[in-house]
């Protein structure tokens, strides 16, 4: 049977119509309900954490977000996840974008992509002076804490090849178990430890961050596979912040010398997705 | 979806952090079970105790500790409870494997509780005379319970227990908040690692399965090796 | 320990609301009322299938239930938080994960439950419902399972006590309910450590023992009024297991 040329094109079309209607655009699904849900931790000072008197979320991340939103034109809405949950959430859908100090390495990159690299630290330990460990290879054989579920447990395992790990449900539980004497190192990222560090006031003195890095962890934010147009928006509206001075001024607002991290100046620019 | 890789489950890395998850999660019930029966009798006989004072201690143990979830009595005993202790005691606890410690006596606290309970409607199963022809024989209370009445409530008593058994079983699974690396903990272990949750989640429901049958198919078996017997 | 309670009563109460999603201990508890309302149908589902006379039905329910009582709790969290998404097609958030998996895990106990209520009320009350001309389902709406309810309410009671504890499991999800936000409350003043978790537990005590209470007075009340019921020997087999949370 002989197809006419025009009812072959005509169906065509139509088959790559419904293809591409199938798989319907996440850019264009957040503009129709016009918000985009963040999954931040929340937990992460001072990345995103809950200002204990405004009991609102808050921090470098939470803003970046907001910019974002403002940029596509909807609302931002903040979801509090557990380190170990941000990309099971994400790929199951149940948040849109990951803005969780989320490390861009290269086994998550075959579960999801990642936009432009907002943030760079390594990874530390601290421990107590009372330990009388100052660097990391003499963590051999002993114990340290973590969260569960994030890069620290790897890492720390790569960097001393018999230590021994224990790790919980929150950056904090493992924090608390490090002050309680329970192990005698606590891994995570630099700016989170030094932040902890700070928070301990008078009782800093018998702590001590070892010098050695662990990991360098380019942190950015999480988003699903096949998203082209929002990883777009995303990565645009960061380039935006970059060149107008503000992503700088973020971070002077949350990790500048009038912070607990007193850090003086950025040592990254937000320009790159390479890892 | 990648397809489910049974390969992973049977040898290799994760396979060896799996099994060991398993053999903590067994070490932990056994011990727990070793210690929470003996517990469990003792608390059962201070309800039953001719004293006003020692049947209000047993009522508040167990009232105290089944009316507060086993999550919250972890945390309590991990991160809160030790903390009052003199510093050189503390340093000694935390030098060894403190988070199964601590699991540990958070499981037998809370299972003895439970026991206590089964143990006491086994005891007030047997007939009082029974009691009361011990303590006019001229046996003390706890011989009486001892020689006597125990004996007796054993029967009635072993499958309350064995379903006890089969929750603290089940209830080793929380001890994953605190630090103990049993199975939930290797499981969710497995599925950071490898992002292979479907894996990594079946195993650990097919071991607990298996154990939680092997109990179940024990409680069958006492039961018809040793029925209950009625006057 | 009262400057604690002072400082943080109302994040404990109620977490961020309104700024934020519910928490604390007033998700707790509406966690575990609805989770009951909704494992109520489940279970007398359950229960009935599970006496169906056609083997479809009745084989995969009794596996499935075997499976469910022989699990952890924590486990069929777990499954229910990475698989239910892609089952239901629905993005359901921690809460819903939540409510989902208790509905499961307390529905198969609920069965019993319900069986048993269901037996406890004498057949002449269903045959006088039909004999009167109502139809099977009606005499079952009408007559039978209120008086039905009325009896179980003690056991329905205990098993609200039981599902309030379970909650606490939420915690390992991230769920902000009570216990989670102690452990939060805990790391901001962690010199206190006993004191919070004593204060938890103090929380869960009060609201578990008082409703615990309630049931033995509902038991006493009924026990005025309804008819012997069937009281199971204590060593049978069919002794249900019935979990602590």
């Amino acid at each position: 049977m002989r197809i006419p040329f025009r009812t072959l094109l005509a169906s065509v079309v139509a088959a790559a119509a419904l293809v591409s209607a199938a798989h319907a655009d996440q850019l264009d699904d957040i503009r129709k309900k016009g918000e985009i849900v963040f999954g931040v931790l929340g937990t992460d000072e001072p990345n995103s954490f809950v200002d204990p008197k405004s009991r609102e979320l808050v921090g470098y991340e939470v803003d970046i977000g907001k910019a974002i939103a403002q940029k596509i034109g909807v609302k931002p809405v903040f979801k509090q996840l557990a380190v170990a949950a941000r990309i099971p959430e994400l790929q199951q859908g149940r948040v849109d974008v990951l803005a969780a100090s989320l490390t861009h390495n290269k086994e998550r990159e075959a579960q999801i992509d990642f936009s432009l690299t907002t943030f760079v630290t390594g990874q530390k330990v601290l421990v107590k002076t009372s330990s009388g460990i100052t660097d990391v290879p003499q963590l051999a054989g002993k114990k340290v804490l973590t969260v569960k579920g994030g890069t620290q447990e790897p890492n720390i395992r790569k960097a001393v090849p018999n230590v021994d790990v224990v790790t919980f449900e929150t950056t904090q539980q493992a924090f608390l178990a490090l002050q309680q004497g329970k192990g005698v190192g606590y891994v995570n990222d630099e700016a989170s430890i030094v932040n902890d560090y700070a928070k301990l006031g008078p009782a800093k003195k018998d702590y001590a961050i070892l010098p050695t890095s662990i990991s360098v962890e380019p942190l950015a934010l999480g988003i699903r596979k096949n998203e082209p147009a929002l990883k777009k928006v995303i990565d645009d509206t960061l380039r935006e912040l970059e060149s107008s001075g503000n992503a700088d001024k973020l971070f002077i607002k949350w990790y500048g010398p009038s912070t607990k991290l007193q850090f003086d100046k950025r040592t990254f620019k937000i320009d790159s997705d390479k890892i | 979806m990648p397809h489910f890789d049974l390969a992973l489950l049977l040898h290799g890395q994760y396979h060896d952090w799996l099994a060991a998850g398993l053999r903590v999660s067994l070490e932990l019930a056994g011990l727990v079970f070793v210690l929470a029966l003996p517990l469990g009798v003792v608390v059962a006989l201070l309800r039953l105790a001719p004293s006003r004072a020692l049947r209000a201690l047993g009522a508040v143990y167990v009232e105290g500790i089944r009316n507060v979830p086993l999550l919250a009595h972890l945390l309590f005993w991990y991160f809160g409870a030790p903390e009052l202790l003199p510093d050189a005691l503390k340093e000694r606890l935390y030098a060894g494997n403190f988070e199964f410690v601590a699991g540990t006596v958070a499981l037998t606290l809370y299972t003895a509780a439970y026991m206590a309970e089964d143990i006491r409607s086994g005891i007030r199963a047997v007939p009082p005379v029974q009691f009361e022809a011990g303590r006019a024989l001229g046996f003390g209370f706890v011989a009486t319970m001892r020689r006597i009445v125990l004996p007796q409530a054993l029967r009635v008593t072993v499958p309350p227990l064995i379903s006890q058994t089969l929750n603290l079983w089940k209830d080793t699974s929380i001890a994953t908040v605190i630090g103990v690396a049993e199975m939930m903990y290797q499981a969710a272990r497995v599925e950071s690692a490898s992002f292979r949750s479907a894996e990594a989640f079946a195993f650990a429901t097919a071991a607990y399965l298996a154990v939680s049958l092997a109990i179940t198919g024990l409680a069958t078996w006492v039961h018809r090796r040793w029925p209950v017997r009625t006057l | 320990m009262i400057d604690i309670v002072r400082t943080y009563w109302l994040y404990f109460l109620v977490g961020q609301y309104p700024d934020g999603p519910l928490g604390g201990l007033a998700l707790t508890v509406l966690l575990a009322a609805l989770a009951l309302a909704l494992a109520l149908p489940v279970g007398l589902l359950l229960g009935l299938a599970r006496v169906s006379p056609f083997r479809a039905i009745r084989w995969p329910v009794t596996a499935l239930v075997h499976v469910v009582r022989g699990i952890p709790l924590l486990m069929v969290i777990f499954w229910a938080y990475f698989f239910l998404p892609s089952v239901t097609g629905h993005k359901t958030g921690q809460f819903g994960t939540m409510l989902m998996a208790l509905v499961a895990f307390d529905g198969v106990y609920l069965a019993e439950i319900v069986r048993a209520g269901i037996r406890g009320v004498p057949r002449g009350q269903f045959e006088t419902a039909r004999a009167l001309g109502l139809g099977y389902g009606h005499a079952m709406r009408l007559v039978v399972l209120p008086q039905a309810l009325r009896s179980m309410l003690p056991s329905l009671v205990n098993q609200f006590v039981s599902t309030i504890k379970e909650t606490s499991l939420g915690y390992i999800i991230g769920l902000t309910e009570v216990s989670f936000i102690a452990a939060q409350i805990n790391t901001q003043v962690f010199t206190r450590a006993t004191q919070v978790y004593l204060l938890l537990g103090l929380t869960y005590f009060v609201l578990c023992f008082g409703l615990s209470r309630v049931a033995v007075l509902i038991e006493r009340r009924l026990g005025r009024r309804a008819p012997a019921r069937i009281v199971r020997s204590p060593g049978s087999p069919t002794s249900i297991a019935v979990p602590n949370a």
